[in-house]
């Protein structure tokens, strides 16, 4: 008999069978792109390791996080997942309420002390001395600063977490505040996206309570996994714009055939998500493939980057991709070099300087 | 006098207060509060009016394409446009998935949790109530979420992503469905409507779409549907009586629902519960009051008002305005839109009930999941896939122009001024913020409030479960109340 409660005591008592649980763990450390060894070391972990527990907080948000994640593509992997964080306290789905629901929060910041996640959806204004988000008659930045002093690690959910989202935009009334801004002494991990996909989330909180530790990270804090891919890479459309093929109006001859859109104002060439390849709603589709430009809602500071109907026109200068582009274009003959340069350029250059520079 | 505060509540969409005077076990007073604010019509301002496209839908990731909507009608307003029909029958479908998803999360995710509570345990129903609808554990979760996110893949077909979609334009989608598609709609389309007439209804949505009267309903309960989780619904509705829970003010207001090649499928017009009949609805006498919401005074008609946050304002207590028809509250929902449509069995409940309440809001939302399914199939047989599914954009004229859609929870509009193509003002009144309005400088309180006060609550004070059920039949989209 385990003296603590493990994930996998947790997840039988919610009936998930033996073989559902080996079939989640290969499963997941696929999807995590992991080798199949670390299934193995996934199904050790889990029946070892004692269950941590995961709060979700909300702050100024639209609860689209919440939503994506509930409907992660694969049942197996929401039901186990929703089983195993068992969502201890989550104020859109959960049981209790008021009173015994704050008892909540402070029996796990006693009981888990450094060693539960801080899940958080949206971010506070600061405005105000906070008032513009009032949870339980405090301001919600308060109750943010006090449930991560705990805890062992933070996730930031969605755009407005990791970076302000539209609510940041100006003149940001309530002077909302991506998390990272607030809390400074604790691991965040960003999990950028407008929503986040839900595949992607999954697999973040299966990997951290899984393995007790953080993904490996890029520079803005985003887990390498999932971010390190650009949209119009791995873009489905990417052999129209290297041959010089554009949509000019929307449902026009060419969208039917599928041409790019990088004429109807897609920011795929500058934003880094797992969109075109993972894709969204059970991997049916993505905004892309709906005839409808990325708008590059994972990207830090996209709502202010807009107008969202026109191209991306601001970098003049030849890069990396300079060759493969000028290809495809001297074929067709017909656009200029610099929309083909355009952005393939404007991402690299974006990433590498954004730390040291903030772009106007 | 004794005052409580109930929040933060649990299982509703966003942050939500209530404050409760209590006098001699009986609600004097309810106050509601919206508590969280972000500034959507200051921020809007200035922008490409377009960019509304893709602001405007952030508002909230629960009716997200209710919002997407209201936009694009506004601009389909400033460009004086007629939508391409494949397009409108296309963003029909989407929004029918969107409501109808929100509806099934309300019920079974929201709403019949609070009978497994152990307030009920004495009760001859709690054991099997408790197995099928306890919060996060209950049995019918493990159906009603997959299958609510298998319909929701009709979403993905037409918008890509959902929440927050972007193939939704003035003139139509951007999306032009092809016959793979269309096959793949009407096979998503027939498994959603298996789920509902195994676990939800127990019967073919034809059944319940035609019952007409409250007696075919008890029928309906007793035979044909007893099985289904609605039967369940009713059977507990009638032992604890929600029909005389949750009394609404009496005016019910649809803006027009589903707007097709020949109009809407169910009309806009003003339901007044007293003499049962529906009239025209004045859009132009929609008020809003700041009078007791944490913003500054300017013009009361949306098309001029701005919304400027005012945290010193006295007697000041929500950061929703109130919004008014003619100086009247208005309930607005499912259950205002099937009253405005005229549907037999729901103009019986409340002629039967004297008021709207708890069981008659809850009934229209699962009519109209039957309803909608059954509509979605039509628009997805009747799409000509050769034809246009997006009409070209006309230029934006300057001026002052009003979108309106009608989200699950009711009548969401987005007043708007154009100029030079871009955004001089923004006002946006979402459904909750009628049902969830606070009083205005008369006092009249808002829906919720008014539902709340005379509830005996006696000595349970905030555990008192029917505060609980009032709130909840209302669905709250609290993101969406102040935005």
């Amino acid at each position: 008999m385990a003296a603590h409660e493990t994930f996998y005591d947790v997840i039988r008592r919610q009936g998930v069978t033996r073989r559902s649980f080996t079939k989640f763990c290969s499963l997941t450390a696929a999807s995590l792109g992991l080798g199949s060894s670390a299934a193995t070391a996934m199904a050790k972990a889990l029946e070892t390791n004692p269950r941590v527990p995961v709060i979700w907080m909300h702050g100024l948000e639209c609860t689209c996080c919440s939503e994506s994640f509930i409907r992660s593509a694969h049942p197996l992997v929401k039901d186990v997942v929703l089983s195993m964080i068992s969502l201890d306290y989550d104020d859109t789905i959960m049981a209790a309420a008021g009173h015994q629901a704050e008892a909540i929060l402070e029996e796990t910041k006693e009981k888990y002390k450094g060693k539960y996640i801080l899940a958080v959806e949206g971010n506070p204004p600061l405005n105000e001395g906070g008032m513009f988000c009032i949870d339980g008659g405090k301001p919600f930045v308060e109750k943010l600063k006090w449930m991560a002093e705990d805890a062992y690690a933070i996730i930031a959910w969605g755009a407005c977490a990791s970076w302000g989202c539209v609510q940041a935009a100006k003149p940001n009334p309530t002077q909302a505040t991506p998390i990272d801004k607030v809390i400074t002494n604790k691991p965040i991990i960003k999990v950028p996206g407008c929503p986040p996909i839900a595949e992607v989330m999954t697999g973040v909180v299966t990997f951290i309570t899984t393995f007790g530790r953080l993904p490996e990270l890029d520079r803005q804090g985003r887990p390498k996994m999932f971010y390190s891919q650009r949209i119009h890479d791995k873009c489905y459309r990417r052999p129209h714009f290297d041959a010089g093929q554009f949509v000019e109006e929307w449902d026009d001859e060419a969208a039917r055939k599928g041409y790019c859109l990088y004429k109807m104002g897609c920011k795929g060439p500058t934003t880094y998500n797992a969109c075109s390849t993972v894709r969204w709603n059970g991997g049916v589709s993505f905004p892309i493939q709906s005839g409808h430009g990325c708008i590059g809602c994972s990207e830090e500071g996209f709502w202010d980057k807009g107008p969202f109907y026109e191209r991306l026109s601001n970098i003049k200068q030849f890069g990396i991709e300079h060759n493969a582009d000028e290809v495809g274009l001297a074929a067709v003959g017909v656009v200029g070099a610099a929309v083909a340069a355009h952005a393939a350029v404007t991402a690299v250059k974006r990433i590498t300087t954004k730390r040291d520079s903030k772009e106007s | 006098m004794n005052r409580i505060v109930i929040g933060p509540f649990n299982r509703v969409e966003g942050d939500l207060e209530v404050t409760l005077d209590v006098e001699s076990g009986i609600v004097r007073q309810a106050r509601v509060t919206a508590p969280l604010y972000r500034g959507f019509e200051q921020l809007l301002i200035g922008r490409p009016a377009e960019d509304a496209l893709a602001i405007a839908p952030r508002i909230c990731g629960i009716c997200s394409v209710s919002q997407s909507l209201a936009a694009a009608a506004m601009l389909r307003a400033a460009q004086n446009l007629e939508a391409a029909p494949n397009g409108l029958l296309t963003t029909n479908i989407a929004h029918a998935a969107e409501n109808i998803a929100d509806h099934l999360t309300h019920f079974y995710v929201f709403f019949m949790p609070d009978f497994a509570r152990a307030s009920y345990a004495a009760r001859s129903w709690h054991p099997a109530i408790e197995r099928r609808f306890k919060a996060m554990s209950g049995e019918s979760l493990r159906e009603a979420l997959p299958a609510r996110a298998r319909l929701l893949e009709t979403m993905g077909l037409i918008a890509g992503k959902w929440p927050h979609s972007l193939a939704f334009r003035p003139g139509g989608v951007t999306r032009a469905i092809d016959l793979s598609g269309q096959m793949r709609l009407i096979a998503l389309l027939a498994e959603f409507r298996g789920f509902v007439e195994r676990a939800l209804f127990a019967a073919p949505i034809e059944t319940v779409i035609e019952l007409a009267s409250c007696e075919a309903l008890e029928a309906f309960v007793e035979g044909a549907g007893a099985a289904g989780d609605f039967a369940a619904l009713l059977r507990i509705a009638r032992d604890l009586k929600l029909e005389e829970m949750g009394r609404g003010p009496g005016l019910l207001m649809s803006s027009g629902a589903y707007l097709g090649p020949e109009g809407h499928l169910f009309p806009a017009g003003l339901f007044n519960v007293a003499d049962g009949e529906a009239r025209a609805l004045p859009f132009d006498a929609i008020r809003e009051d700041v009078s007791h919401a944490w913003m500054r005074d300017t013009a009361s008609d949306p098309a001029n008002a701005e919304t400027i946050p005012d945290m010193r304002r006295e007697d000041a207590y929500s950061f929703a305005k109130a919004p008014r028809l003619d100086g009247r509250p208005v309930e607005v929902g499912a259950l205002a839109r099937q009253g405005v449509a005229g549907h037999p069995l729901i103009k019986d409940l409340l002629r039967r009930a004297g008021a709207t309440n708890v069981l008659a809001r809850i009934v229209a939302r699962l009519l109209e999941i039957a309803l909608l399914t059954k509509a979605a199939e039509t628009w997805t047989r009747s799409l000509q896939l050769n034809d246009r599914f997006c009409a070209h954009d006309a230029p934006l004229q300057n001026g002052a122009v009003v979108g309106f859609v009608e989200a699950a929870r009711g009548t969401l509009g987005h007043w708007a001024s154009i100029r030079d193509r871009q955004i001089l003002r923004y006002q946006i009144i979402a459904p909750t913020t009628w049902n969830f309005s606070p009083r205005d400088a008369n006092g009249t309180p808002g829906p919720l409030e008014f539902a709340l006060e005379g509830l005996e609550v006696g000595g349970d004070g905030a555990s008192n479960i029917a505060v609980q059920h009032i709130v909840r039949s209302f669905d709250p989209c609290m993101v969406c109340t102040a935005h």
